[in-house]
């Protein structure tokens, strides 16, 4: 059993405030690791190698997190995107594939345009391990489109890295679901470096129970006219807890360059946490930076409205939570895909 | 003879790598009211922020002289003291700077005189009566929260305020009621003497209906085009800028 | 050694600087000697040597914070932490000796105490030297004096409530403070007592490498109400100073408190002072802060809202210019029912300046039907500059209504455009934006301390735009 502290933040604050870090106790890191076989690949699979490059990370979750993948990593994959590619990649957890560590790296080629889905599903309930790494580099005018779906279960643990790199006029797009875990720990970075480059994300999370969801996310801004919207939308219950950590830094230089953090938390019980640093740093004086942060329970009204078109409570909520997302839901273009997450909101709910 | 109020020749102005102006020749004497229309896009509110030298436009070429001075490099500031003033199509908003404050600081700016405050206050409240503003807007911060008419209402009282001897009018009737136009035209006619004079901008020509104009200007492609009196404007209202499209 | 030397304008009156004549100076550095020397100094009653002394251990017991600005040019082996003026505490103006009155004469305070205020205290370096209050307000009962007369004379009240509310083991510099504090101000509202004018306390380090440790400690009892005006600055020298003072408030059920300060340390002043207010039942505490001077400053005033229908206001501007480092913010604990925050903090960074704003909202897990409202706007007057905001949101429980907005940005040009066409200077017109964006502030405070506050700001701009 180890104790972890990890997805530190860019930049501390008092201790008493509890969001420097995050600790996890007692955590039974895997120290056998066999292949994980049942992963399924949809798309042009002549785009994949498993030639990854060195691992050198700005930030990352944890030392000895990374580390485990650096040694023991069981999935490599490499996906270059040269035209308009779609891949799907699915990872379905079982008793006989419990452990997964992967190293992604995707290259957005020049004026590529793609979408790469990466889904993660537990169909049973054991315990899981799932530590991966994602690093996205998109070339001069690519664009790069990508989907992280998490359906683990409420037992396993769900750590990811995200790194990337965004080079002119190009543009790198995250929709990333994040349901699943007893932990989930994101730990997102992305410099923005390219004159005219663009990140977005979206994130919805849905946390129940005793689960703990702490997302950290950092954008660095430094080309010019580059620009970082950040879109979090999360619903909690029972006891779950949610550390989001967001933070666009505008850097020296990144003249005209524009920032939008935008979180919101719905609480559906009274014992549901949500802890929210929404952090701007800015040395550059020609800038624009906005970031709004919310929390509260769903309005009664609109509550009140949706039960006299003869609803019951729960299911007014669910309709509630599901109209929250939906926005974001409305990036993934994949009929069957987006009909299975709302499927999962419906059961997470019930 | 007519004294020239500002004069205008072979203007070219870029904006943003762009060129917009390309030789645009204008004179326009005390006692007149000019009229520039055109198209979206012709040009016409370049030409009233290069005549305020707005930093955002490049002039590449041509002068302005206003009053026999050159006015083509001046700063902004200083051209508003020599009597020009501009109200501008989205007047901009200035949170925790109350209509009055501002009004008084700038007519000081203007004038270089100290302004009494009493006699200033009656001034304004008369001005405000006559445009049909809510007096409680004195004390609101410089259009913060104004409807778009009340900004535009707040532009002519500025422009009464501080009394120019060129006023441009940029749009000043776009998106108005017909009850607004009135009031706005209403508050031109106060302004008009013999000695001063108005360059209306618009791409509409509403407010030309309860105005006596002098000169009609048609701006096409960054150029005047056509040049004519009051009957201009009826004729591109009959049919629009179709025929003169072309000739840019 | 101050690291740098700061270049500074005109500070014009706050930079008057008076001889260094004082009475007594204590040794620079911290031992429990010097300790137990102040102590002596100040005849102070046992308890309170006690506690000095324990203050102390804590002291060197806690680290520095791991967060925030580099303090490590704070040497406190080079700094006196007691400095007694050559006088003695007087309640006429005429008594106090001629350079220091000339001082407040110069800052305003006894013309203002004849015209708008209802007390006034006034500390030169370590000692208050001027305590006096409008006649009516004693009749009431209202207790306005002194924190060292506060003491001896009423020891059950500040017994009772010193550094409770504050504790010495919240971080280091209120250990120090506890070790070291002299000074200040203690004012008592009695139940239902309503003061309409303000009460003034004004702080002036004179001293150089020496440390101001002032303790205002206010108890406005039920149904009370009170506004108070705190203002400092200091003469500028090459070596740091210290300012940790330290402020208690404990606003009763159903009273009213507004806390207003004007802070304008000179730019060689490390302010790490620390502000908190307990608040009682249906009871409102208001905080209006303006922070212009010091190098740095780390000042996060904290409302805990203990009482059921409790209500803060945050309302503050910072404005950061070179070589200063302002980290500032506020903190707010909603740890009751039905209670409520709102807060609306401002920045300014120009010429290389780093203004922070770092806070906290808490909303406990018992703090049912609760509300909170945050917004924050930064101003970058240059690309030289820095602002960062770093808000933590903590929110416990799902019956609240929870907002936070932040903003940074710098003056647009369309809008310098527009006040230039107006005939106004860009300088003007930069002034003209920068003094709205800080109006929402300034309304808050008394008109002679809005008008200061334009001053200053206006102070600050000079050279520094164009």
């Amino acid at each position: 059993m180890d104790n972890l502290k990890l997805n530190e933040t860019p930049i501390r604050t008092s201790r008493n405030f509890n969001i420097n870090n995050i600790k996890l106790e007692n955590i039974k890191i895997p120290d056998t690791i066999n292949k994980f076989n049942n992963i399924a690949i949809t798309g042009n699979s002549s785009l994949i190698s498993n030639n990854t490059s060195n691992i050198k990370l700005t930030y990352g979750i944890e030392e000895e997190l990374i580390n485990q993948i650096k040694e023991h990593s069981n999935i490599e994959l490499k996906i270059n995107c040269f035209e308009h590619e779609q891949m799907q990649v699915d990872f379905n957890f079982d008793e006989n594939n419990p452990t997964l560590l992967e190293n992604i790296e995707i290259i957005a080629n020049e004026s590529s345009k793609s979408t790469i889905i990466l889904k993660y599903k537990s169909q049973d309930d054991l315990e899981y391990w799932h530590n991966g790494l994602i690093r996205v580099n998109a070339k001069k005018n690519s664009e790069i489109n990508i989907i992280l779906v998490n359906l683990l279960n409420m037992k396993s643990n769900n750590f990811m890295s995200i790194e990337n790199n965004i080079e002119e006029n190009a543009k790198i797009k995250y929709t990333i679901i994040d349901f699943g875990g007893r932990n989930s720990i994101t730990n997102y970075y992305c410099n923005i470096i390219g004159e005219n480059s663009n990140n977005t994300i979206n994130t919805i999370y849905l946390g129940k129970e005793n689960q703990l969801f702490d997302l950290n996310y950092i954008g660095e801004l430094r080309g010019k006219k580059s620009n970082i919207d950040i879109e979090v939308q999360g619903a909690l219950t029972d006891k779950a807890k949610k550390h989001f950590k967001g933070t666009i830094n505008f850097k020296k230089g990144c003249k005209k360059a524009t920032g939008n953090e935008n979180e919101s938390c719905m609480l559906l019980s009274d014992t549901a946490k949500s802890l929210a640093l929404p952090m701007l740093l800015c040395s550059e004086e020609d800038v624009e930076g906005n970031h709004s942060s919310s929390a509260g329970k769903i309005g009664e009204k609109e509550l009140f409205y949706i039960m006299s078109r003869g609803f019951k409570l729960k299911e007014a909520m669910k309709l509630m939570v599901r109209a929250k997302f939906n926005k974001i839901l409305e990036n993934i273009d994949n009929e069957e895909l987006k009909e299975e997450i709302i499927y999962e909101i419906d059961k997470r709910l019930d | 003879m007519k004294e020239t109020l500002i004069e205008i020749k072979d203007l070219c102005v870029k904006a943003e790598e762009k060129e917009i102006l390309k030789g645009i020749n204008l004179n326009i004497n005390k006692g007149e009211i000019h009229v520039i229309m055109g198209p979206n896009g012709s040009g016409k509110t370049t030409t009233a922020n290069a005549i305020l030298n707005n930093p955002a436009y490049t002039k590449t070429k041509g002068t302005i002289n206003f009053e026999g001075t050159d006015i083509t490099n001046s700063k902004t500031d200083e051209i508003a003291r020599k009597g020009v003033f501009m109200s501008f199509q989205l007047p901009e908003e200035i949170p925790g700077v109350s209509v009055t404050n501002f009004l008084k600081y700038a007519k000081n700016k203007v004038t270089g005189e100290p302004v009494k405050i009493f006699k200033f206050k009656q001034e304004l409240k008369g001005y405000m009566e006559e445009l049909n503003m809510n007096s409680n807007n004195m004390e609101r911060s410089l259009n913060v929260g104004f409807s778009g008419g009340e900004k535009k209402k707040n532009e002519i009282l500025q422009m009464l305020v501080l009394n120019p001897k060129l006023a441009i009018l940029d749009e000043t009737d776009s998106g108005l009621d017909v009850d607004a136009i009135k009031t706005v035209s209403k508050g031109i006619e106060m302004f008009k003497n013999n000695d001063n004079a108005i360059l209306i901008i618009t791409h509409n020509t509403k407010i030309l209906h309860s105005l006596k104009v002098d000169y009609v200007h048609v701006l096409v492609n960054g150029k005047i085009v056509k040049t004519g009196g009051q009957e201009l404007a009826n004729e591109i209202e009959a049919n629009g800028y179709e025929r003169y499209k072309h000739k840019a | 050694m101050g690291k740098t030397n700061i270049d500074e304008i005109n500070r014009n009156i706050y930079d008057i600087k008076n001889k260094d004549e004082y009475e007594f100076k204590i040794k620079k550095g911290l031992t429990p000697d010097i300790i137990k020397e102040i102590s002596i100094q100040k005849n102070d009653p046992e308890w309170m040597k006690d506690f000095r002394l324990k203050a102390l251990e804590v002291y060197n017991k806690l680290e520095l914070p791991t967060w925030g600005p580099n303090l490590s040019e704070l040497n406190m082996e080079e700094i006196a932490t007691y400095v007694r003026p050559k006088t003695k505490l007087n309640n006429s103006w005429e008594d106090v000796p001629e350079d220091i009155k000339s001082t407040f004469d110069k800052l305003g305070i006894p013309e203002a105490e004849k015209t708008s205020l209802a007390g006034v205290g006034a500390q030169y370096d370590s000692e208050v030297v001027y305590h006096s209050m409008k006649e009516e307000l004693i009749k009431q009962g209202v207790i306005y004096t002194d924190m060292e007369t506060a003491v001896k004379e009423y020891p059950d009240l500040v017994q009772k409530h010193f550094m409770k509310c504050v504790p010495i083991y919240d971080h280091k510099f209120v250990a120090l403070h506890g070790a070291v504090w002299s000074g200040g101000s203690f004012v008592y509202v009695p139940k239902g007592v309503k003061v309409d004018i303000p009460l003034q306390s004004y702080f002036r380090l004179n001293s150089p490498e020496s440390g101001q440790f002032e303790h205002t400690l206010i108890i406005v009892d039920e149904g009370a109400s009170l506004h108070f005006i705190e203002g400092c600055s200091a003469p500028k020298y090459n070596k740091v100073n210290l300012h940790a003072g330290c402020v208690e408030l404990y606003v009763k059920d159903n009273a009213y408190l507004r806390y207003s300060t004007i802070e304008n340390w000179s730019k060689n002043m490390l302010n790490l002072n620390t502000k908190k207010a307990i608040v009682g039942k249906n009871a409102k505490m208001e905080w209006v802060s303006g922070s212009f001077g010091s190098k740095i400053s780390m000042l996060y005033p904290m409302s805990i809202l203990n009482g059921e229908g409790s209500k803060t206001e945050f309302t503050g501007i910072s404005f950061a210019g070179k070589g200063q480092n302002l980290d500032n913010g506020f903190k707010v604990i909603h740890n009751a029912k039905n209670t409520s925050s709102l807060v609306n903090a401002k920045s300014i960074s120009k010429n290389g300046g780093k203004c922070t704003y770092r806070s906290l909202v808490r909303i406990e897990e018992n703090a049912k039907n609760s509300k909170s409202s945050v917004s924050c706007e930064s101003l970058m007057l240059d690309d030289i500059s820095i602002s960062d905001t770093i808000p933590v949101n903590d929110i416990k429980t799902d019956e609240v209504e929870f907002s936070h907005e932040a903003k940074i940005g710098k003056i647009s040009d369309k809008t310098i455009f527009y006040l230039m066409s107006r005939g106004l200077s860009e300088e003007d017109a930069k002034a003209m934006i920068v003094r709205g964006f800080a109006y929402p502030i300034s309304k808050e405070l008394p008109i002679e301390y809005a008008v200061e506050m334009n001053n200053l700001i206006n102070l600050e701009l000079e050279g520094a735009i164009g």
